[in-house]
């Protein structure tokens, strides 16, 4: 069958079940078909049916979900005339219709996602010279060198390799300010860098104006070097060894290439992930995007520019000149520029880059809050649904990333959708009890079975509505500015190197507490009904059903934003790698257990503990993956424990060359299939139920954390002795 | 006194032009309106006509049980179309017209009627209103719990006109003591129909009778029509289409709802109210019972009225000088009422017992309550209740899906609590219920409440909205709580009936659809063969009175053809006859067991086996559920009452239909079927006595049971549910629409709603075929091909 053939069949097919959806059924059958098709969709789930079974169950779930929008169009609405009813009963109506909306083009963007591809480290004709640029604007000299010193340690002929540093906080703009403080400390950075640079064979640059922020400083590098090739790598995102051997390659295929994307993997774990502790076992939230919906984007050649840990070609940025600057997510615009002149994307689905995410809810928020604007001014300029030079599929796929920012009004919608009723009274949804049994809720467990379906093993049940709830709370804002004001909004650069010490609520907390209080007396509220409207009680039961599920996501929201101290500034990798430890002249050998940008875990055999002492200098041999000789790096010793004849010794690294750096890169991002293997340990899909069971769990231990941290801030004093607390935590860092 | 009354030459010229039966018919054309010797408009006259004489004795209030004698008939009618006209509950509003002839309306002085009322209604507190034309002729206490009370209220001269007349009574009741919803059950006035009558001034009722006097003809003490049809020679088959052409014009002229027809071969001993004689015959058989004959009988066709010699009361005479000419005189009493095939009825005549007639809704509609009759009221006690009909037509198949709204406009007072509220009844059946669930009152403006048109059925459909409503004063319930006069809820009449279009194919076999609108017999164009075996009297007349409520119903005569065999008919048919008279092949095409006739009727079938049932029943009542289990019993029965899924719906074909035998104590049966080609609707009206027949045409033709046919059978007999109807199991479709996809769809939703595993499956099935070619589609297009 040729494609128009199959075109032609698939419209017929799909004709016929619109016009069975939009048959006026009674609500008997709709029971039926619901029930029908939900055991259906289960049976084909226990069976674990994949690929067109896969589609089977997605096109049974669109069908119930379908049949929702017709009846919800059709019957649901309250009436024109009682605008009080009506005018938040369209709001709501509008919200689940967007809701069904952006499902509608995720299941066109992943209901067929590409299977990872497999490496591409062989066969390359001629090697391309590739210039790495890292931009920077804040990031302080340690982690600078680490991500340096990785880039430079990638496996690639040296003499085809050039990495820049791009400094954007010593611009001759910032080293000239009239503000002393920081003439100073831009020239201060300056010369630092300028040294770190010269010691690891790095190229400097910097430029006169800080203009376009990002774009301009990445198109300031364009304009100084010539590579074929351009590697983009964030301040933190220090690439593993294989990098540019698993991406180059793509750019011989295709002359039409213009981006090679690899995922961000992340070595610390978001402030949700730190506060609910599930950065061990659940998957993060950005493995949802990198994991499944890029290899979706993929499948219609619109994977997107993510700003890093992605290779691009310079005659593509060269058509239009450079990197475009009119939003503040310049990546993605980027992008959509190039798809639009037909050069074509390529997405790696493996972690070639660990980076840092921010470690604080109020970075977090604030880096979300630039990709949300960023995303409605591409929207706004760059209209990707009628945007010329992109295919059809393109144009849903950029839809499906753009309009997914506008989640905050949907969700707020949810949110306050059945105070409506247990405030005021209103009836913003006519349903009877019946017709919600056999609509509402088999949508609402359709869409459950289908969201696993699609992201089971990527996105656990709850969680995506938990971090839609937690941002939407300050995006909501964020978005209403940028719509009221597309222009205005400005790159801020995301602080990633923050740390939490101190356990404490977020500056930023407060009105996750005023909502839970509000949705907590609307809990009140619907049990006082309940018994005193006998009359209405299925209704209060069904609303006060929903704003119980509302206040168990904003009770959960309370752990979120209810930071906890954490002893180590920085992450720990676990890796497993022989090596030496040297201390007066003895080696011992040992291997080290973990690893972070700023020490490491050994355990050493047959080293006599009585002589290992605190603050003892020690050096750590090892055989780099860079290289074949062993070479040393100067640690001291900073804790020790251990039984028998294994010792465990904590150790801060000392690094005193840059070559120091390169060996702590080596450790800690050389190996690219560690992060692999991580990510693969979190994946787990533990189904609708147990998900659920679990999350239920969670929300009620977070709940009463959050609150215990309320009363606690609550008592004068406490925050001092709290700070005091911490000191030793301080000093122990890196030991465990 | 004259033996010939009034004779009028029918030439066929003068009343050739088709009238419909809302239209006044008029056959006294040649004669002048001073022949009544008044004018036709009399101007309004004072409410007590100086003209009229005292009333007659027997009349008074209080009196005797009037005597439907002949002699009084001139001066009375009766008025109620039913056998009993009861107002129940704290508002209740009775309303139907009487059909005047000018002569009637010019003498028409008081309307009489006697009435009782239950214990618990407070005198004080309830009134009983009487409307003519709408306009109040009096009211007065409803106090007479004990007996009867008779009471006569005068009608303004000339508020009566010539034609149809309106005449309506109100209640309002309110409870003696009780204030809750329930007692408002309690309450009720009953108008007894043999003592409520409307008197004329026998001075003015002078005139001779004349053929407009058919649609006067009224009905008896027991709101019964009767037309005797006297033939002299009834044996003679090749009169029984003329017969029943004629029967069915008499009944579409009086349009009443309960017609009985009766054949005999002399002419009535008594005469008796509600009543006409038709004498039909060649002159030279009827000059055996008739003295004499209408002039110019022996000449050519004539219709005249004559005085019965034997009781003086008129009769009908229509002969002529051989059947040829008798049966063009039939075909001129029938025409005006004859309506063209491809001319299609906006009304339902059912204005004698509703009041009005039926608007029919062909598809989607929106009327105003003002437009059905509904007027805006105020109401002050608990439990509001009124109603409206609309008609529907045969081939109506939206019952399993379709909704109807109604547009409420309406207001309640800060009194009602929440907790109230407002349902809506169809036919009698609970169709929708919307709580009333804000606190100090609300205007309510064009607030929509939809409800199933589950118990919609062809023909007309009573509509019913009532308000339950809770006030605090009624749950403290001081003395003279219930006689208060605030008001606490209001109904307004530019509250809107809205319908969308529903699904329109003819389902058979479907009696409710032949009680509706006498599908499909009743269809333009088309022929009815029909099969009856032998023509004895109660045969014809059974068959007269079934096909008089046909073509009542269908407002347009049924073009019968005789046929002598069931092997002779190809299309729709109608056998009538005892029920071993019906051939065996019209029994097996509607079910019914050939065992059926040899053994119904004989007392050979043993006792009903339903006993045990009902004893399990009453044992299962008895026997409470202990208390953990009500919960569960409470969300079982929830779920029963909302959904009301059987086992049976579930169900992909349904099964094959049993052979019936009726039971021993049924006296009539109807049952429809599909004749053995596949082709045509057969209808079987059978019992098992020629008495039976007769006597059981007329109880299933009664209005309060004839809108209660149902299924493919039907059958009345005694015991408590004398009515019995079987469901159709298996429905043959036939198309009655022009195809268009709009209609197809709609009838395939209600198919689906009626079927609803079939839906589930056919959803499933197309959604894996969706899954898979999409895949396919996938596969073909994006990268990774």
């Amino acid at each position: 069958m040729n494609r128009i053939g199959t075109v032609a069949v698939w419209a017929v097919v799909t004709l016929c079940v619109l016009t069975l959806i939009t048959l006026p059924i009674n609500m008997q059958t709709q029971l039926i078909a619901s029930i029908t098709i939900v055991a259906l969709m289960a049976l084909i789930k226990i069976l674990k049916g994949e690929g067109i079974w896969r589609l089977v169950a997605l096109a049974l779930g669109t069908a119930i979900i379908l049949r929702y929008v017709y009846w919800r169009s059709t019957s649901t609405l309250p009436p024109i005339s009682q605008l009080e009813n009506f005018i938040p009963g369209f709001l709501l109506y509008l919200a689940e219709m967007y809701s069904v909306g952006m499902l509608a083009l995720s299941l066109f963007v992943v209901s067929m996602p590409l299977p990872p591809r497999t490496g591409r480290t062989s066969e390359v004709k001629s090697l391309p010279r590739v210039d790495v640029f890292v931009p920077s604007y804040n990031e302080d000299e340690a982690l600078l060198a680490n991500t340096l010193a990785a880039a430079k340690a990638m496996d690639y002929p040296a003499d085809r390799l050039q990495v820049w540093l791009l400094d954007d906080g010593s611009t001759e703009q910032k080293r000239n300010s009239h503000k002393v403080l920081e003439a100073q400390a831009a020239l201060a950075r300056h010369d630092t860098l300028r040294r770190l640079c010269e010691e690891l064979g790095v190229r400097y640059l910097t430029r006169a104006r800080n203009e376009h922020a990002k774009a301009g400083n990445l198109n300031n590098g364009l304009a100084h070097s010539d590579g074929e090739l351009v590697a983009v790598f964030d301040a933190d995102h220090a690439p593993a060894r294989d990098f540019l051997r698993e991406t180059v390659g793509y750019f011989d295929d295709d002359p039409k290439l213009f981006l090679v994307q690899t995922p961000h993997f992340f070595l610390n774990p978001d402030p949700l992930e730190r506060n609910l502790r599930t950065f061990e076992k659940m998957p993060s939230e950005n493995e949802m995007f990198y994991g499944i919906i890029q290899r979706g984007l993929d499948k219609w050649n619109a994977a997107f520019f993510c700003g890093s840990a992605a290779v691009l070609s310079r005659r593509a940025l060269k058509e239009t000149d450079g990197f475009s600057g009119v939003s503040i997510t310049e990546d993605c615009e980027t992008a959509i520029a190039l798809h639009a002149r037909g050069w074509n994307s390529v997405y790696v689905d493996k972690p070639l880059i660990a980076g840092l995410q921010p470690a604080t809810f109020a970075s977090f928020i604030g880096q979300r809050s630039r990709w949300a604007q960023g995303m409605i001014q591409i929207l706004r300029f760059r209209f990707p649904l009628f945007k010329r030079g992109l295919s059809i599929p393109q144009r849903l796929c950029y839809m499906s990333s753009t309009l997914f920012w506008f989640f905050p009004f949907p969700r707020t919608m949810f949110l306050i959708a059945p105070l409506f009723y247990l405030f005021f009274d209103l009836q913003i949804f006519t349903a009877s009890g019946g017709e919600f049994l056999g609509y509402t809720l088999a949508y609402m467990l359709v869409n459950m079975m289908m969201q696993n379906y699609l992201y089971g093993t990527f996105r656990w049940p709850w969680i995506s509505e938990l971090y839609e709830y937690v941002q939407s709370v300050h995006l909501l804002p964020a978005v209403v500015s940028v719509i009221l004001n597309p222009r205005k909004p400005t790159f801020k650069v995301t602080a990633k190197d923050e740390s939490v010490l101190v356990s404490r609520l977020s500056e930023i907390s407060r009105p996750f507490f005023v909502i839970f209080t509000v949705l907590f007396i609307a809990l009140l509220v619907s049990v006082y009904r309940f018994y005193a409207e006998p009359y209405k009680a299925d209704v209060t039961l069904v609303v006060g059903g929903w704003n119980l599920l509302n206040l168990i996501i904003a009770g959960c929201a309370l752990g979120v934003v209810s930071e906890r101290g954490e002893k180590s500034a920085s992450r720990r990798v676990r890796v497993s790698r022989r090596c030496d430890f040297v201390t007066d002249g003895h080696s011992f050998p040992a291997t080290i257990e973990n690893v972070s940008a700023n020490g490491a875990r050994v355990q050493v055999y047959g080293i006599d503990r009585q002589n290992v002492g605190f603050d003892m200098d020690a050096v750590i041999r090892f055989v780099p993956y860079g290289g074949d000789e062993p070479e040393e790096l100067p640690v001291q010793v900073r804790n020790v424990e251990g039984h028998g004849d294994l010792t465990a010794i904590g150790c801060r690294f000392t690094p005193c060359v840059a070559r120091h750096h390169s060996l702590v890169a080596d450790l800690i991002f050389a190996n690219s299939n560690q992060w692999s293997d991580f990510q693969l340990a979190r994946r787990g899909n533990p189904g609708i139920l147990f998900g659920t069971l679990w999350f239920l769990r969670v929300a009620l231990y977070q709940t009463s954390r959050g609150l215990v941290y309320l009363l606690r801030s609550a008592k004068p004093g406490a925050r001092v002795a709290k700070a005091g607390e911490a000191g030793p935590g301080v000093a122990g860092e890196a030991t465990r | 006194m004259r033996a010939v009354l009034a004779a009028a030459l029918i030439a066929s010229s003068t009343l050739s032009a088709p009238l419909y039966a809302q239209q006044p018919f008029d056959m006294s054309g040649e004669r002048s309106p001073d022949a009544t010797g008044a004018p036709p408009q009399p101007p309004p006259a004072p409410a007590e006509s100086p003209e009229a004489p005292p009333a007659a004795p027997e009349a008074s209030p209080g009196g005797p049980l009037p005597q439907p004698a002949g002699a009084t008939t001139g001066q009375r009618m009766f008025v109620i179309p039913s056998d009993r006209l009861s107002l129940a509950g704290e508002t209740a509003n009775r309303e139907w017209t009487v059909y005047l002839t000018p002569e009637q309306a010019e003498a028409a002085s008081k309307l009489n009627f006697g009435y009782r009322n239950s214990i618990y209604v407070a005198p004080e507190a309830s009134t009983l209103s009487v409307f003519v034309n709408d306009t109040l002729i009096g009211e007065g206490p409803i106090q007479s719990p004990g007996d009867v009370s008779d009471k006569s209220f005068e009608i303004p001269y000339g508020l009566m006109r010539p034609g149809t007349n309106k005449i309506g009574f109100r209640a309002a009741q309110r409870h003696r003591t009780d204030c809750t919803v329930q007692s408002t059950y309690e309450l009720w006035s009953d108008v007894v129909p043999e003592r409520t009558f409307l008197e004329f001034d026998a001075a003015k009722m002078t005139a001779q009778p004349t053929l407009d006097d058919i649609r006067a003809v009224g009905v008896n003490a027991l709101g019964q029509t009767r037309f005797n049809i006297v033939v002299p020679k009834l044996e003679q088959s090749a009169t029984m289409t003329p017969l029943l052409r004629l029967s069915q014009a008499l009944g579409m002229l009086a349009a009443m709802p309960n017609q009985v027809f009766e054949f005999s071969t002399g002419l009535p001993a008594k005469a008796e109210a509600g009543e006409l004689t038709v004498v039909v015959g060649t002159a030279a058989e009827l000059e055996v019972i008739l003295p004499r004959l209408p002039d110019g009988a022996r000449s050519g066709g004539i219709a005249a009225f004559m005085e019965n010699p034997a009781t003086g009361a008129p009769i009908l005479v229509l002969t002529g000088p051989s059947w040829q000419s008798v049966e063009s005189v039939v075909d001129n009493i029938l025409a005006p009422v004859d309506r063209p095939p491809d001319v299609t009825r906006a009304v339902l005549a059912t204005q004698r017992w509703t009041g009005m007639n039926t608007p029919l809704l062909t598809g989607s509609a929106r009327l105003p309550f003002s437009a059905l009759g509904l007027k805006s009221a105020e109401f002050s006690g608990r439990r509001f209740r009124t109603g409206f009909h609309v008609g529907i037509p045969s081939d109506f198949y939206g019952d399993a899906y379709g909704e109807a709204r109604i547009l409420l406009d309406a207001a309640y007072s800060r009194d009602v609590l929440p907790g109230s509220h407002i349902d809506v009844y169809v036919n009698g059946s609970i169709a929708s219920t919307v709580p009333i669930t804000r606190a100090g009152g609300d205007v309510l403006r064009h607030h929509p409440i939809r409800f199933t048109m589950r118990h919609f059925r062809p023909g007309a459909n009573l509509i019913e909205i009532e308000a339950v409503l809770q006030t605090r004063a009624d749950q403290i319930c001081s003395p003279g709580t219930t006689a208060s006069n605030e008001p606490r809820f209001a109904l307004f009449d530019t509250s809107e009936f809205r319908v969308g279009d529903f699904a329109r194919i003819a389902q058979l076999p479907n009696l409710a659809a032949v009680a509706g609108t006498g599908f499909p017999y009743g269809r333009g164009g088309e022929t009815v063969d029909l099969i009856v075996e032998r023509t004895d009297n109660q045969t014809l007349s059974a068959t007269a009175t079934l096909l008089s409520q046909l073509s009542v119903m269908a407002g347009r005569p049924i073009r019968t053809v005789p046929k002598a065999s069931a092997a002779a008919t190809g299309g729709n048919a109608i056998f009538v006859g005892q029920i071993s008279q019906i051939p065996p092949v019209a029994l097996a095409q509607t079910h019914l067991s050939e065992e059926a006739a040899k053994i119904w009727g004989t007392s050979a079938q043993s006792a009903s086996a339903d006993a045990n049932t009902d004893m399990l029943d009453e044992w299962r009542q008895k026997t409470s559920s202990s208390s953990w289990q009500k919960p569960f019993a409470a969300v079982s029965e929830w779920l029963d009452r909302t959904f009301d899924i059987s086992l049976g719906s579930l169900r992909f074909r349904p099964g094959e239909e049993a052979m019936f035998v009726p039971p021993d104590t049924a006296n009539v049966v109807m049952a429809q079927g599909i004749g053995p080609s596949g082709g045509g609707a057969w209808l079987v009206l059978t019992a098992p006595t020629p008495e039976k027949l007769q006597s059981g045409a007329a109880t299933l033709t009664r209005n309060a049971n004839w809108e209660r046919l149902s299924g493919s059978l039907t059958l009345f007999g005694i015991g408590d549910t004398p009515m019995e109807s079987r469901p159709v199991t298996r429905v043959d479709f036939l198309p009655t629409q022009p195809f268009s996809f709009w209609n197809y769809r709609l009838i395939a939703a209600n198919w689906l709603s009626t079927n609803i595993l079939s839906y589930a499956v056919l959803l499933a099935c197309l959604s894996v075929l969706l899954g898979l070619v999409t895949f396919s589609l996938l596969g073909r297009f994006g990268k990774g091909r």
